[in-house]
């Protein structure tokens, strides 16, 4: 009886948790035609893709910043990868004075909020002319993220001191213990890592809406707002928009699920 | 002896030469913007034009413009409402998923989902539930509601789906907070004759405390910057300005209204603000909490 109570209220949650998911997708399955005749809980019949071939077609042309989104965050997630790594591996395997002030330092500016950092930024850039270019979208996220090089400290402490002085008898430098050695045994950290940076460049909204103008540097974050501003009740449309810019982290999250919960469980990321 | 000392020098230029990408990246990018948005708060410019120097006016300015004060005020309303609906939510969520139940893991990983999708993208399929004539809410319970028109109604709405997409990420924390608790010490309260309510709120809430206030302070500190949901959902601030949150305001200043000095002040405000509640809750954490990271 317990059971059953319980499992009809995880099922109601699951049922609010997907439906908004499950209603965008099929009205994005809809003819625009059944979206304005038919009422609009009633299932796609017959299920089309048109909205999708429109989308990425002339008038639309989401092809673009699907292709600039997946561009920046390659180049994001390299750099954040190897910086971090870097500076993770200074911090928590290194002497050398000055660590413990460079260290709170680099905690510290976790408390700065994005929508501070945007208006001192923006002035910046636009003194330096690169406003509205490629390098203006991963510049200031390229480096690597304190969180990610927290994250990567504490797993570097982990590693066995004789591994390291292992590789330091057979003569290797640092950057042949950072790719032989680290890098291997911190496999599940680098992909904890690699899942939060792609979820969160791939989502990042305000930054590329305040940087880039006009098409050419648009990401589909930016172009899913501006497709719903322009066409309000085009709903079939800006529905397969949401879905394109969904689908891929969705398909990554349940992929790597248990990188992802237990990423969260630990950092609290974001 | 002097081996080691050559071999501290060593370890020293390569520390430094690790650090160098990311120190230049956090100092250009965090650190400089905070002297960069103060000086900036010191002058007129409109995105294009030449800067001036205008001291103190944009200070004067803004604690004269109630807007801000307003957007203050509406923000706090938000994290109001928010936070207690989802704290509680996600602590029900838990105690449902910790049952120990078949496919309690994937109903977990289901209510996270919303968690990691973009703000904004989510924003926008909500709009669209929540649309009057041919949105699906309105459509299931058979009635029109303005939802995010109706100056009553936006800001609880916005809420509503802040709530919605955060529920599985604060289930999770109160989920692995819930399984730290050893089993024996609910055996034993059992034993002595503790009834289900008398255990919650006798052992399971007070043992939850760290997971409690750890979720509560960096909940609040992130709702009090939101921005991609609201601005999604009800562009321009809402009906008669209901849902004009800081994050909004300063983003409207800056880049619509031109008025960057101002929007400087403004986010200064905020940043100073963010930072006593963080100092307090470091303080407060280093004091009483050890949170258990396993899960």
């Amino acid at each position: 009886m317990r059971t059953a109570g319980t499992y009809l209220l995880l099922v109601l949650g699951a049922v609010v948790t997907l439906a908004p998911f499950l209603l965008s997708v099929q009205t994005a399955l809809k003819s625009p035609q059944q979206f304005a005749s038919e009422p609009v809980l009633t299932p796609p019949a017959p299920p089309t893709l048109e909205n999708f071939a429109e989308l990425f077609g002339d008038r639309y042309d989401f092809v673009s910043p699907t292709v600039v989104t997946a561009q920046v965050v390659a180049v994001i997630l390299l750099g954040q990868l190897v910086f971090s790594v870097f500076a993770a591996y200074a911090f928590a395997r290194l002497r050398f004075p000055g660590r413990d002030a460079l260290f709170w330092l680099y905690v510290a500016t976790l408390m700065v909020p994005q929508i501070v950092t945007i208006i001192p930024l923006y002035a910046v850039f636009a003194d330096l002319g690169i406003r509205n270019t490629f390098w203006a979208l991963v510049l200031p996220y390229v480096f690597g993220h304190p969180y990610g090089i927290f994250l990567l400290r504490e797993y570097f402490k982990g590693i066995p001191g004789d591994l390291l002085d292992a590789a330091k008898l057979d003569g290797a430098g640092t950057p042949r213990i950072l790719w032989h050695v680290v890098v291997p045994v911190s496999r599940p950290i680098l992909a904890t890592l690699a899942i939060i940076t792609v979820v969160t460049h791939w989502n990042n909204f305000l930054w590329p809406l305040v940087i880039t103008s006009g098409r050419q540097w648009q990401v589909l974050t930016v172009a899913t707002s501006a497709l719903q501003s322009q066409y309000n009740s085009n709903w079939t449309i800006v529905m397969a928009a949401t879905t394109i810019a969904i689908l891929p982290l969705t398909i990554l999250f349940l992929a790597f699920q248990r990188h992802v919960v237990r990423s969260i469980t630990i950092t609290g990321f974001r | 002896m002097a081996g080691r000392r050559q071999g501290a020098r060593r370890d020293t230029r390569t520390a430094y030469l690790l650090l160098g990408p990311s120190l230049f990246g956090i100092s250009a990018f965090l650190v400089l913007p905070i002297l960069v948005v103060a000086w900036l708060a010191l002058q007129r410019w409109d995105l294009i034009g030449p800067r001036t120097f205008v001291g103190l006016d944009n200070v004067v300015a803004v604690a004269a413009d109630g807007r801000f004060a307003r957007s203050l005020l509406i923000t706090a309303v938000f994290v109001a409402i928010v936070i207690p609906a989802q704290t509680v939510l996600g602590l029900v969520a838990a105690l449902l998923l910790n049952r120990g139940l078949r496919g309690s893991a994937a109903f977990r990983v289901l209510y996270v989902l919303p968690w990691i999708c973009a703000p904004l993208v989510l924003g926008v399929v909500w709009r669209w539930v929540l649309a009057p004539t041919d949105g699906a809410l309105n459509a299931l319970i058979g009635r029109r509601v303005e939802w995010l028109a109706d100056p009553v109604l936006a800001l609880p709405s916005v809420a509503a789906v802040t709530v919605w997409t955060h529920v599985g990420y604060v289930a999770l924390f109160f989920s692995a907070g819930l399984r730290a608790i050893p089993d024996t010490v609910h055996e034993a309260a059992m034993l002595d004759g503790a009834g289900a309510g008398q255990r919650f709120w006798r052992i399971t809430l007070p043992l939850l405390r760290p997971t409690t206030f750890f979720v509560l302070v960096t909940q609040i500190i992130a709702t009090f910057q939101v921005f991609d949901s609201v601005y999604a959902l009800t562009p321009d601030g809402g009906p008669q300005g209901v849902t004009d949150v800081v994050a909004g305001r300063i983003y409207y200043e800056a880049f619509e209204q031109r008025a960057v000095g101002q929007a400087a002040v403004m986010a200064l405000v905020l940043f100073v603000l963010l930072v006593v509640v963080t100092l307090v809750q470091q303080r407060w954490f280093s004091r009483r909490t050890t949170y258990d990271l396993s899960t």
